[in-house]
């Protein structure tokens, strides 16, 4: 439930036991080896050592690690089988796992033939495309009917083009012909855009004709490397296009064949990735001539496991706490309920060295504040019931299900609210058993409904505000205590509270009795007046007058954060009411087999779309509320997330067995 | 019959609170294009950049949530409308002011904070959240124009 304390591992060891020390620590799974970039830069390690590491072996395996892609890649365009909704990774047994290893030699030239047939189809395609454009070039001239390699007889030259369709061909002619012996332009075809046509004429003539034709927008045409009419053309190349389709068929038929493969290729790439992860590290470890150094940090209570492993090397190691200031990564662990909510967290930032772990204070209130903006039971436990059934039916992990869980959770909370708030799809039933079956029936709402009396939600959303932003001034404060400010704990945090809570009762207390007021109003100025002195204490000269007057300043600044929670009410009232309005619009075609149809339909796309817009909006800003009210009063944010040298396989999970 | 009624009025009021649907698709109008750029890059960012596109939204639901509860109140779906004075109409119109209006010029600067946030996933996908939080900055102060808007209407007595 906090920020796991790490312990610093110093080891040294032979580097002819380097390979399998590397495999163990991997094995276990609990040590971030940390950068030795310091250690090479330092003068006194310079001498001794130098960087270990094997790049050629690291490229080798990335580019055999990106084939293994491409080929998982070319099956899943040609795998017609179903694919699973979310992709999970799959258990697989260590001595399976081995099995299937033995046969790499033949997995590598699958991947490889699939490659191959993969990259030839994409070939074909573009054969193909290139074809089908010289087919269309072809199409305007089908009724030419002299071979295009016939540029001309004795005397005359033959040529073709395009023209403008804009140009008239006669008065095209008529001035060709005063200039020369004559001339034959012959339309062949024609469309939106252009004449095709054919000229006839003398050789010596032919500057003079395509002057004239150059003036109208004559464009000459040449088929290069083509023989015979156009019409052969177009059936030698819808030949070629019947090739060409066979010729890909045939690689597909390759890749289809080989889609039941799939499994041994992703247990390869994983193969391939753990190893290349543990060539990696290599880098980040400094050797001499027969031994080698490395550093880096795990979790205290895993020491033990660590130990044995390194014993059985003959190791030199030595396990230290870190120094005061030293900046670790940092591992988070939560209890079974925070833990889904570690997500929230995880979106800002990982808390650094200096921070407290924030999850567990924000998780009550995120699923408070989420159920309170969704707050209808019928959204709430469709959001629950549909969480569930993913965690149950995947295995999901990480992030992915620390998310899941958390809807699940805030599906609950939002239940529990529709519930005290009487919405259950808005107003659904009161509304469908009055238009279809005509029948009277209220739901009272266990609390109050927020639509008529919405005041009172508004001063709970405030309430409830003040509560979170007084916890998160209270976090600070502990903070603040711990590291021996206690001076600071006092004037920026517990006069603020005096001066909060003085203004409250100030302003509402009159009304339970005068004397509370009073107390508020006396609470006030000593908060204000605390604050007013100690507020420029870390300042000098002028500063010290100031500077207390720009802290007091700072109550429009909780007066904006407090006023940021109406939106607890905003959120859970644009729920209500859309719902509403989706009630109100099915229920408009009346009673009758015909009036339940449209009442259906408008349900199940109206609250389908208003359940994901409001899931949305309420996500959005439950995690607001923690971000910039809440972490704004104590949270820095900005470390690094303890990432553990293992293995990060994609496809299978590796379980290890009992021996 | 007097056109200018305080029914009049109070429809008026109604349509100006959805007005504020002009904003919205205006914003998501902005948000969709950044958020096609993205897609053409990488198109397995389309889940991603369509939850930022859909955020500025909410301002045209507020308007209808406005809208719908104006019209509730002067009786419209009940099948006749109440009576209303034109004081009690303008009341209402002016009640619809601020939801109509913030909620226009809010979600257009949303679309912008919005487009922008496609764009951070655009270059790096971890940080959908904080995309997402800055263009809900923006949104609270629709949500402060729909509190009040709402808090008026409900206030307004026949």
């Amino acid at each position: 439930m906090a920020i796991v304390e790490l312990s610093k591992l110093n080891v040294i060891g032979l580097n002819d036991l380097k390979p399998q020390i590397l495999k163990s620590l991997m094995d276990i799974g609990v040590v971030e080896i940390s950068n030795q970039d310091a250690k090479l830069n330092d003068e006194n390690w310079k001498q001794l050592v130098v960087r270990d590491g094997d790049d050629t072996t690291v490229q080798n395996l990335d580019s055999k690690i990106s084939m293994a892609n491409s080929a998982l890649e070319a099956i899943s365009k040609y795998d017609s089988s179903k694919k699973p909704l979310i992709k999970t990774r799959k258990p697989i047994k260590e001595t399976d796992f081995e099995k299937g290893l033995k046969t790499k030699d033949e997995t590598e030239e699958i991947i490889l033939e699939l490659n191959l047939a993969y990259k030839e189809i994409i070939r074909l395609k573009n054969e193909e495309n290139r074809i089908n454009t010289a087919i269309i070039g072809f199409q305007p001239w089908v009724s030419y009917k002299v071979p295009l390699e016939i540029t001309g007889t004795r005397f005359t030259t033959v040529f073709i083009g395009t023209l403008p369709i804009t140009a008239v061909l006669e008065e095209i002619e008529n001035q060709i012909v005063p200039n020369t012996t004559g001339v034959v332009v012959y339309k062949v075809s024609s469309d939106e855009q252009y004449n095709y046509i054919s000229v006839v004429c003398l050789h010596e003539e032919k500057p003079q004709v395509l002057d004239v034709l150059r003036v109208s927008g004559f464009n000459p045409i040449t088929f290069t490397d083509m023989a015979g009419t156009p019409v052969e053309c177009i059936d030698k190349l819808n030949e070629d296009l019947k090739k060409v389709n066979e010729e890909i068929q045939s690689y597909e038929k390759i890749i289809t064949d080989l889609v039941n493969k799939k499994e041994t290729i992703e247990m390869i790439h994983d193969h391939y990735v753990i190893e290349n992860s543990r060539f990696k590290a290599l880098s980040q470890i400094v050797k001499t001539k027969t031994s080698f150094y490395f550093d880096g940090y795990l979790p205290k209570d895993k020491e033990n496991e660590v130990k044995t492993a390194l014993d059985e090397f003959g190791c030199y190691y030595e396990f230290t706490a870190p120094e005061k200031g030293e900046v670790t990564p940092i591992l988070l662990k939560q209890n079974k309920f925070s833990e889904s909510f570690q997500s929230i967290t995880d979106l800002y930032s990982t808390p650094s060295i200096t921070d407290i772990d924030p999850t567990p204070f924000l998780a009550p209130f995120y699923f408070m504040f989420f159920g309170l903006m969704l707050s209808d039971a019928g959204y709430g436990v469709v959001l629950a019931v549909s969480c569930l059934i993913l965690l149950k039916k995947f295995r999901l992990e990480g992030m992915m299900k620390r998310l899941v869980t958390l809807f699940m959770y805030c599906g609950i909370s939002t239940a529990f609210w529709g519930v005290m708030f009487g919405s259950y799809f808005g107003d659904f039933f009161p509304v469908a058993a009055k238009s279809v079956l005509g029948i009277d029936i209220t739901i009272n709402p266990v609390w109050f409904s927020p639509i008529s009396e919405p005041m009172t939600l508004l001063i709970f959303s405030f309430i409830l505000g003040a509560i979170h932003l007084f916890t998160g001034m209270g976090l600070k404060a502990y903070i603040l205590i711990k590291t021996g400010n206690t001076m600071d704990a006092i004037c920026d945090i517990f006069l603020w509270y005096v001066l909060l809570t003085g203004l409250v009762l100030f302003g509402v207390g009159g009304s339970i009795a005068p004397i509370v007021a009073t107390i508020g109003q006396w609470m006030s100025i000593v908060g204000a007046v605390g604050i007013l002195l100690t507020g420029g204490r870390k300042k000098t000269g002028i500063g010290k007058l100031t500077g207390g007057l720009g802290q007091l300043y700072g109550i429009t600044s909780y007066l904006s954060d407090v006023l940021s929670y109406a939106r607890l009410l905003a959120l859970g009232l644009a729920t209500g009411v859309v719902a509403q309005v989706i009630n109100t619009l099915g229920s408009l075609a009346g009673g009758g087999i015909v009036g339940a149809i449209v009442m259906l339909i408008a349900f199940v796309f109206g609250h389908t779309f208003n359940m994901a817009i409001n899931v949305l909006g309420s996500f959005v800003h439950s995690s607001r509320l923690q971000y910039v009210e809440f972490f704004g009063k104590f949270f820095d944010g900005g470390g690094t997330a303890f990432n553990p040298f293992n293995k990060k396989t994609k496809y299978v999970e590796i379980i290890k067995e009992e021996k | 019959m007097e056109i200018f009624n305080g029914q009049f009025f109070a429809l008026f009021g109604a349509s100006v609170a959805a007005l504020a649907g002009i904003g919205s698709a205006i914003g998501i109008g902005i948000a969709g294009q950044a958020a096609a750029g993205v897609v053409s890059e990488d198109p397995n960012k389309f889940g991603q950049v369509l939850v930022l596109q859909a955020l500025p939204g909410t301002q045209g639901i507020y308007g209808l949530l406005i809208a719908f509860i104006i019209m509730l109140k002067v009786g419209l779906f009940a099948g006749s409308m109440a009576d209303i004075s034109v004081a009690q109409g303008t009341f209402i119109f002016a009640a619809s002011l601020p939801i109509g209006l913030v909620g226009i010029f809010s979600a257009i600067a949303q679309g912008k904070a919005a487009a922008a946030g496609i764009m951070l996933v655009g270059k790096k996908p971890s940080e959908l959240s904080k995309g997402m939080i800055f263009a809900a900055m923006v949104e609270t102060y629709a949500v402060f124009a729909l509190l009040i808007s709402f808090l008026m209407i409900n206030s307004i007595q026949f």
